[in-house]
């Protein structure tokens, strides 16, 4: 099948590459851009572990064709932190606990991150309805949702 | 996965052109969350996607008088987010806030829920209860197919090959009455419903003015509930009736089993719901 060329933008930098239509946006990232802090597992949209943002919504890469990004933005877990500096939520995990076998953890942060942009002052109620979707299968949710908590406005330390 | 051609128009003129010409070789996708899974488990072959999420003038929610509108790519996201739907066609919102999770509603849509023809599709029974109409358009013709008319079967629909879902209409009358929909899966997040009920209820003086209710995942298709609701109309409503009514109830479902829930599980179900919404509305309105 013909390639077709694409131009987008991936955590924040300009990228061009050649895409067949059939090509998933997380067999392009992990693949062919080598950025595998994306994980691929369930592969059919239930498990939320290949959860990218697309023009800052989180979406499932295992669910959209590359085709589709042209022209969007994508930001990855890679695109979180500054130089050397991690994203407040990535520091939260950590001093949290709320990595275990770390699978899931893109994801989770990811999608956090919206939520945070959406609901500076989410709840705990608020949270575990809005990560639903990120399935942590060493049942790690406790220190996720404090992780989480911690950084919301008024959240606790 | 499967080797297919994609095309995403611009415009909803550029789409029906090309439906006209490929007909059953193209297969619309906007939020893909279904399509996907088809194309990797080969349920579908398509030749030719036709990507139609980027079509602006298919995504609106619009309000005239007492007519509303809501075009076909609109994600359950834009439903949630929408403050017109959430404060006055909350029943809808209420069965978006309980759609998958986050990251399917951001580009699930709504048109796609309706034509992938799941019984347990989680927008078609609030619509059923709202008495909704599809604008269906193919190349040079319009036509509008009621909800009700629309489901034929598991995944099948009352769309020609040339046709798509432009948009999604119904009227206010039904939204000034209280409505409700409740959902019950095997957990909360990403569940495929073991049943659904949506409820529209007008009480005038003890009496059943008006009810429309529908079910999902009680039948091959999303099932309006025509007999439970003659059986109630005009009625008071006390506990005996709604025991009754529950019988009409378990006539009209025709469940299955499946990995989810046995057939009998389901019909019992039903009738719990059934009751359950109407004491929600009931307790709203007195």
């Amino acid at each position: 099948m013909k390639k077709t060329e694409i131009e987008f933008t991936l955590n924040g930098k300009k990228k061009k590459v050649e895409v067949k239509p059939s090509d998933l946006l997380i067999n392009l990232i992990r693949e062919e851009l080598y950025l595998t802090g994306t994980k691929y597992a369930c592969g059919i949209g239930e498990c939320g572990a290949c959860t990218v943002l697309l023009d800052g919504e989180p979406v499932l890469s295992c669910l959209t064709l590359a085709i589709t990004v042209a022209g969007k933005e994508i930001t990855t877990i890679e695109g979180l932190a500054q130089d050397e500096e991690l994203h407040p939520l990535q520091r939260a995990f950590l001093e949290q606990g709320a990595v275990q076998c770390g699978f899931c953890t893109p994801g989770m942060i990811l999608t956090a991150t919206a939520l945070l942009k959406e609901k500076p002052q989410a709840t705990e109620e608020e949270i575990r309805d809005y990560m639903r979707g990120n399935l942590c299968r060493c049942t790690g949710y406790v220190q996720i949702i404090k992780a989480i908590k911690s950084c919301t406005t008024g959240g606790e330390n | 996965m499967s080797q297919f051609r994609y095309i995403s128009p611009k415009t909803k003129e550029e789409v029906l052109k090309i439906l006209e010409e490929e007909k059953s070789e193209a297969c619309i996708v906007a939020g893909g969350s279904n399509v996907l899974p088809y194309i990797r488990d080969k349920i579908i072959p398509p030749k030719l996607l036709l990507d139609i999420s980027g079509i602006e003038e298919l995504n609106y929610i619009k309000k005239n008088g007492s007519n509303w509108r809501i075009g076909a790519t609109t994600t359950i996201s834009d439903l949630i987010s929408s403050k017109i739907i959430r404060e006055e066609c909350n029943i809808l919102c209420q069965a978006a806030e309980q759609f998958a999770d986050p990251l399917v509603r951001n580009k699930a849509t709504i048109g796609g829920n309706l034509a992938d023809a799941s019984p347990a599709a989680d927008t078609a029974p609030p619509l059923l209860a709202l008495d909704a109409g599809l604008e269906v358009e193919s190349k040079g013709k319009k036509r509008e197919i009621f909800l009700k008319d629309f489901f034929l079967g598991p995944r099948k629909t009352a769309l020609q090959d040339d046709e798509m879902i432009t948009g999604i209409n119904f009227k206010s009358d039904s939204l000034n009455k209280p409505g409700c929909f409740i959902k019950l899966g095997l957990r909360q997040a990403m569940a495929i419903s073991v049943v659904t009920v949506a409820m529209v209820l007008e009480i005038e003086e003890n009496r059943v003015k008006d009810i429309r209710v529908a079910m999902g995942s009680v039948a091959p298709i999303p099932l309006r509930l025509f007999n439970a609701e003659e059986f109630l109309k005009n009625k008071h409503l006390n506990d005996d009736l709604i025991e009754e009514a529950k019988n009409k109830v378990y006539e009209e479902v025709n469940p299955i089993s499946d990995i989810r829930a046995s057939a009998e599980y389901r019909c019992y179900i039903s009738g719990i719901l059934f009751k359950r919404a109407l004491e929600k509305l009931t307790n709203q309105t007195s």
